[in-house]
């Protein structure tokens, strides 16, 4: 158990908002004293291996995905059921032999129902071998190979049954290529959430494919809005020609997606390239602006006709360079959702991001905590963090970033909010984490 | 009696290269905590895409060490690696080695 004080940090904070904010400060009846939390951190689970996402029902009980391994849930008493695993796992109550992991691909996103408490229903997000046909001879093919699983789960947590497949056409990279991290299953987004509407998102990566963001009836590089048959939202409203399940597209691998609590408003977390990582708030219809195809918008041809580490792939230049040819938000499309928050440079990779609820958060309820995970490449800042960025109310814009006092560093790939207005986050290592905020008010 | 040492010293590292004897596991770790647990994670457990690089032979370590700093391509993600290699001395190689061979993951 670690508990780090951010007493000196919120001294810093406070003077500085204070001269910012006078009326702000006097209205609410402090006096100008901000309600800067005290952040603890316990680990709630560990020896599990690159845990990857969680999903909580109201009770506390935590289901949570093991990429290589499969799906599990720790009950309130604290004990843990192997409920759904890969092919070749052991200990599960049920697996199947479709699903695998690779590289970056495996057992991704989870997340229940909006009406689990009468359906039992969880949605599993996983590669999968099942759907591929003969589309996946080579890397320039459709090759369906993620899928989104819907379960019903039994009413004691030991297992789950009524295995169907919702959504069964996401590409999936089968081969090697000649890429910076060019083994198969690059880039499959994976993270899933219930809007606040109760339909399903399904957030998707561009799977080192050229065209894949851009085209019309891929699914790969896409936000999918659908209902719990994987059919499209009514109201999704992609441009003419495009697969009505695609909310957004133009994306690179976005492996975070939340609802502002405000307003229900969904921001993306994307993990970059070279030169950029950027948080986007998403509009019907929108167009990220990753465009990785070569022969278009100025480029020439590129390694296995991906230009998304180009111009040059594996050595260090000036990232504008890298930003001017293969940009994140190609501001040449009209469409293009601007970021909201862009890493201006830097290749760290922004794993995923949840929206700090409760009260007990103070001055940061309401933030956007984003896992961030620095290799320290071609001169960025190493380091693995949690930022807590506040958004602007259009969405457009950041009012300022504050550092998650925590006092360790792990390359922090999943987190979620739990129903104890806790932040749970998993790490590669192997832990995941109970993160809470006590108001000293 | 500080050149007799030193040239002890030098007498060991020359006699047993990859022994770790010659090596220093506490500055190895301190090494690694620079740069290399960015990457390969807490005490060398490997993650994503970076191989777990703990509880190797040292002469294994060794070896792979001296080849990304020479530039000699192992994987397809060397080129990751070079960079970080580069800079290494033999003796930092030798102790990052012997700190690895042994490095065990505590959760803290
Ligand atoms: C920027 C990320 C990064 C950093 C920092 C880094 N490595 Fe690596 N390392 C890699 C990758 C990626 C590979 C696999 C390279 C390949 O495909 O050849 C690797 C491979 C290795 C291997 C060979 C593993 C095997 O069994 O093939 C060793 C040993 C190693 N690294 C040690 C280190 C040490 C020691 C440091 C610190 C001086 C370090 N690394 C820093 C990314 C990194």
């Amino acid at each position: 158990m670690k508990s780090i004080s951010s007493n000196l940090f919120s001294g810093i904070m406070a003077s500085a908002l204070i001269v910012a904010m006078p009326f702000a400060a006097k209205a609410d009846g402090h006096d100008g004293a901000m309600d800067v939390p005290k952040i603890t951190s316990e680990v709630v689970l560990q020896g599990l291996e690159n845990p990857w996402d969680m999903a909580f029902l109201p009770d506390g009980t935590m289901f949570f995905t093991e990429k290589c391994k499969g799906l599990s849930v720790r009950t309130t008493d604290g004990s843990v059921n192997a409920l759904y695993g890969v092919k070749g796992s052991s200990g599960y109550a049920d697996s199947g032999d479709d699903l695998f992991c690779e590289a970056q691909a495996g057992m991704l996103g989870v997340v229940p129902d909006r009406h689990f408490d009468k359906n039992r229903v969880l949605y599993v997000y996983s590669s999968s071998t099942k759907y591929r046909g003969d589309g996946c001879k080579t890397n320039f093919e459709k090759c369906d190979g993620n899928i989104v699983m819907r379960f019903k789960v039994s009413d004691d947590l030991k297992s789950v049954s009524e295995r169907t497949d919702i959504v069964t056409d996401i590409q999936y990279k089968p081969f090697p290529s000649d890429q910076p991290f060019g083994d198969p299953g690059a880039h499959n987004g994976g993270r899933l959430r219930v809007g606040p509407g109760g339909y399903l998102w399904v957030a998707g990566g561009d799977r080192h494919r050229g065209i894949c963001p851009q085209d019309p009836k891929l699914l790969c590089g896409k936000v999918l809005r659908v209902d719990m048959d994987g059919n499209a939202h009514p109201d999704n409203n992609p441009p003419e020609g495009f697969d009505k399940r695609i909310y957004t597209y133009g994306h690179r691998n976005v492996q975070g997606i939340d609802f502002r609590p405000s307003d229900g408003k969904a921001f993306t977390a994307e993990h970059g390239p070279w030169h950029n990582d950027e948080i986007t708030a998403l509009v019907n219809g929108g167009n990220a602006g990753w465009d990785p195809a070569q022969n278009t918008g100025g480029r020439g041809e590129c390694p296995d006709q991906y230009c998304g580490y180009e111009p040059n792939q594996t050595e260090s230049m000036d990232p504008a360079i890298r930003a001017a040819y293969t940009p994140m938000s190609d501001t040449r499309f009209e469409d293009l959702m601007p970021a909201t928050w862009n890493n201006n440079g830097y290749s760290q990779g922004t794993g995923s991001a949840a929206f700090l609820k409760g009260d007990n958060w103070g001055i940061y309820e309401g933030r956007l905590a984003v896992g961030i995970m620095g290799i320290g490449f071609s001169g960025t800042p190493a380091g693995s963090r949690i930022d807590m960025i506040s958004i602007t109310p259009d969405g457009l814009g950041i009012n300022g970033i504050v550092r998650m006092p925590l006092g360790f560093s792990k390359r922090f790939r999943g987190l979620v909010m739990g129903p104890d207005n806790a932040l749970y986050v998993s790490v590669d290592a192997g832990e995941i984490y109970r993160i809470t905020a006590e108001s000293l008010q | 009696m500080l050149k007799i040492f030193s040239s002890f010293f030098v007498f060991m590292i020359l006699a047993y290269p990859q022994s770790a004897l010659s090596a220093d596991i506490a500055a190895g770790e301190a090494r690694y905590k620079e740069t290399c647990i960015n990457c390969h994670g807490p005490a060398g457990k490997g993650a994503g895409s970076f191989p777990k690089v703990s509880g190797k032979e040292i002469s294994y370590t060794t070896d792979k060490l001296e080849a990304y700093r020479k530039g000699i391509k192992q994987g397809s993600n060397s080129f990751l690696m070079f960079p970080m290699a580069k800079p290494l001395t033999d003796e930092e190689i030798a102790n990052l080695a012997a700190y690895l061979e042994g490095a065990k993951y505590n959760v803290e």
